[in-house]
């Protein structure tokens, strides 16, 4: 079964003159252990559909199923409940606590779900280490290179084991090599688990290191490469 | 087992059950409280300077309201410590001249008929006149009590009490003109003498210092004091001197008066009829000379000063919450509520609170060292610990301004959204 399934998702802002069509019918399926990546130009709707699927904004019409369970009816203590859970989130303005250390940005996220255990620090530090951190553990992050930032910011999105990981433009401060760096780390941490990836890029580059990819232009499916995605009509 | 075993066994279990789980679940809740506490003590950790700023910012309110309520004491021992602080359950004055004690008079049959009145315990006159010291190297203007009794009520400095007639205890205030215990004190214009014996302290009238002589002393300067001013008007006719003698002998301005055990005020205010007025000294003090008008002022500065307090840590803690608009979206983002994000605030507020306090204290200190003695900041930890539980909940009030932005903020900003 697939873990997450978009189906006929469309999203309009505002009402009347002023209303904006950001998605229109949008569908797709994702298996467990890969890394989608989403492009399209500026505007095309990529973070709306994110915000979607991470119960952050509501389709206007569409279903969200995440293991089989519709996630787009939640309300929004469930949806955040959800996502302290299930969900990994990496911004691209990366959003780290800059009063806290790398370690205990990591640490943030048990800690919103209620208690920090001796696990979760071990898992933090594995982190740390598997992104090339480790010796930046203390440093806050005012200190860390754009890159490690978004390293950190990654690690952190992955500290609560989510089923879906939703990641946006993770490289666009970032110049090409660091970028692909990133990714790459990002889709080997992925493959092979229980879990699967969204990644919303404008730079196709970028898109090499994923398993499929997601072509939206006007907020409609354009192309889409790889088997397992379903192309809306034309 | 018997079957009444088993059913004990199940009501023993559905009513401990819930119990266990709600102690665990409080259990918890307490330790997450203290959790997100630890997150915005690392916060005020990491920007010292800002929340630095903000606590000498709340201890400059806390300050003034301090030194305004040492002020305000100051000025009320200063203008009526010496008729507030009259030993009686009640004092008398003539009727239709309360609260003014310069203007009340009480003849000899007055006294006398106050003192045999139902419920009356004791009573003795107080008389008071103004004289002018001449004798010091600063001349200064002084309120004369003239007491019939009880000199026993005055807090003794330094010396004697009053025993006989041309004797005086003066406020510790006149000190700072070079008065001392042993001088003689000359009086203009009336060419009058009276010899300090004792110091006392907190009486003061209209922020002159007070001098206590005895009944006799008193009619004596009164009578001068009079005729003089008899004569300074018209320059001539003033009334034969016997004749006023007569008049003002065994007389007072006003009466101070012991009841009897369950008697009341109002019952010796009917008793006496409209002739007198009957107040206790606590409401004497706070009549008359602006009093009203001084302590509505004060105590309206104070409350100003609060309110000012209240916005100043609405309008910081407003500032910092949208300052920091992508961050607690972001958080949200990740799943913290609302109630996550504004505990937070609270916990600071709370670390704060006593360190401003702290700044407002010493602020105060600092400043009370460069006033008169008579406006000292004395300690007062009853006051200062009520100052402390206004301050936070003020500043629990002025947080509420934040709360409003902090449910207003859409965690769907933190995608997408770059912040430079
Ligand atoms: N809150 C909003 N209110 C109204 N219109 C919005 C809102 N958010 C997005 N839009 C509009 O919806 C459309 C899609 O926006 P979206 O942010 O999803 O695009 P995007 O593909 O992420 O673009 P970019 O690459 O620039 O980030 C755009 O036309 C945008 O103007
Ligand atoms: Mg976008």
């Amino acid at each position: 079964m697939s873990l997450l399934e978009v189906r006929n998702v469309s999203k309009s802002y505002g009402s009347g003159h002023a209303s904006v069509t950001a998605l229109s019918d949008v569908s797709f399926v994702l298996d467990e252990g890969r890394l989608l990546a989403v492009l399209g130009p500026s505007g095309s709707g990529k973070t709306t559909l994110l915000s979607i699927i991470a119960g952050l904004l509501r389709p206007t019409s569409g279903q969200i199923i995440i293991d089989g369970k519709p996630i787009h009816l939640r309300s929004n203590r469930e949806a955040a409940a959800f996502r302290r859970s299930r969900v990994g989130l990496v911004f691209q303005d990366h959003h780290l606590v800059h009063y806290l250390t790398a370690k205990e940005n990591l640490l943030l996220v048990p800690h919103l779900s209620g208690r920090i255990q001796h696990q979760h620090r071990e898992l933090a530090s594995s982190l740390l280490g598997e992104f090339g951190l480790e010796a930046r553990a203390n440093h806050t992050p005012s200190m860390l290179s754009g890159g490690e930032r978004q390293r950190v910011a990654i690690a952190r999105a992955l500290m609560n084991e989510p089923r879906i990981m939703l990641v946006d433009e993770p490289t666009s401060n970032l110049d090409t090599e660091r970028g692909r760096q990133v990714v790459e780390m990002l889709s080997r941490h992925i493959s092979g688990r229980e879990m699967t990836c969204v990644m919303v890029t404008h730079d196709p580059r970028m898109a090499e290191a994923a398993d499929e990819a997601l072509h939206l232009i006007d907020g409609r499916v354009h192309s889409a490469d790889a088997e397992g995605v379903l192309a809306s009509a034309p | 087992m018997l079957p009444t075993d088993i059913l004990l066994i199940h009501a023993s279990m559905i009513a401990c059950t819930p119990r266990v789980t709600d102690s665990a679940n409080i259990g918890t809740r307490l330790l997450i409280d203290a959790r997100s506490g630890m997150l915005a003590v690392k916060e005020l950790l990491g920007s010292k300077l800002k929340f630095g700023l903000i606590a000498l910012a709340i201890g400059l309110v806390v300050s003034l309201t301090l030194l305004m309520a040492a002020m305000s004491e100051g000025l009320l021992t200063g203008m009526t410590g010496a008729k507030g602080s009259l030993a009686g359950d009640a004092l008398v004055f003539q009727g239709d001249t309360y609260p003014i004690l310069e203007r009340s008079v009480l003849s000899a049959e007055d006294l006398q008929r106050i003192a045999s009145a139902e419920g009356v315990a004791n009573s003795y006159g107080i008389g008071h006149v103004i004289v002018s010291v001449n004798s010091t190297d600063e001349p200064f203007d002084a309120r004369v009590f003239g007491l019939g009794d009880r000199f026993d009520q005055l807090p003794l400095v330094e010396g004697d009490l009053v025993s006989g007639p041309g004797q005086a205890v003066i406020d510790v205030t006149a000190k700072v003109t070079g008065v001392g215990i042993g001088d003689t004190l000359g009086l203009t214009p009336i060419d009058e003498e009276l010899d300090v014996v004792g110091i006392t302290e907190d009486r003061q009238y209209v922020m002159t210092p007070a001098v206590y002589v005895d009944l006799p002393t008193w009619e004596r300067l009164y009578l001068v004091t009079a005729l003089g001013r008899m004569q300074d008007a018209e320059g001539h006719g003033a009334p034969e001197p016997e004749l006023l003698a007569r008049q003002v002998s065994g007389s007072a301005s006003i009466a101070a008066v012991e009841l009897e055990e369950g008697f009341t005020l109002e019952r010796l205010a009917s008793e006496l009829g409209s002739d007198f007025v009957v107040v206790t000294p606590e409401e004497a003090a706070l009549a008359g000379n602006g009093m009203p008008e001084m302590v509505v002022a004060i105590g309206g500065i104070q409350v100003v000063s609060l309110a000012i307090g209240a916005l100043i840590v609405g309008v910081f803690s407003y500032i910092t919450t949208l300052h920091k608009t992508g961050q607690i979206a972001a958080i949200k983002a990740l799943g913290a509520s609302n109630g996550y994000v504004y505990r937070q605030l609270l916990v600071q507020i709370t670390l704060l609170v006593p360190v401003a306090s702290a700044f407002g204290l010493a602020m105060t200190l600092g400043a009370s060292l460069s006033m008169p003695p008579t406006m000292g900041l004395e300690p007062q930890p009853e006051r200062w610990a009520i100052t402390l539980v206004l301050v936070y909940i003020m500043a629990y009030l002025g947080s509420l301004f934040s709360l409003r932005s902090i449910l207003a903020i859409d965690p769907a900003t933190a995608l997408d959204r770059a912040e430079h």
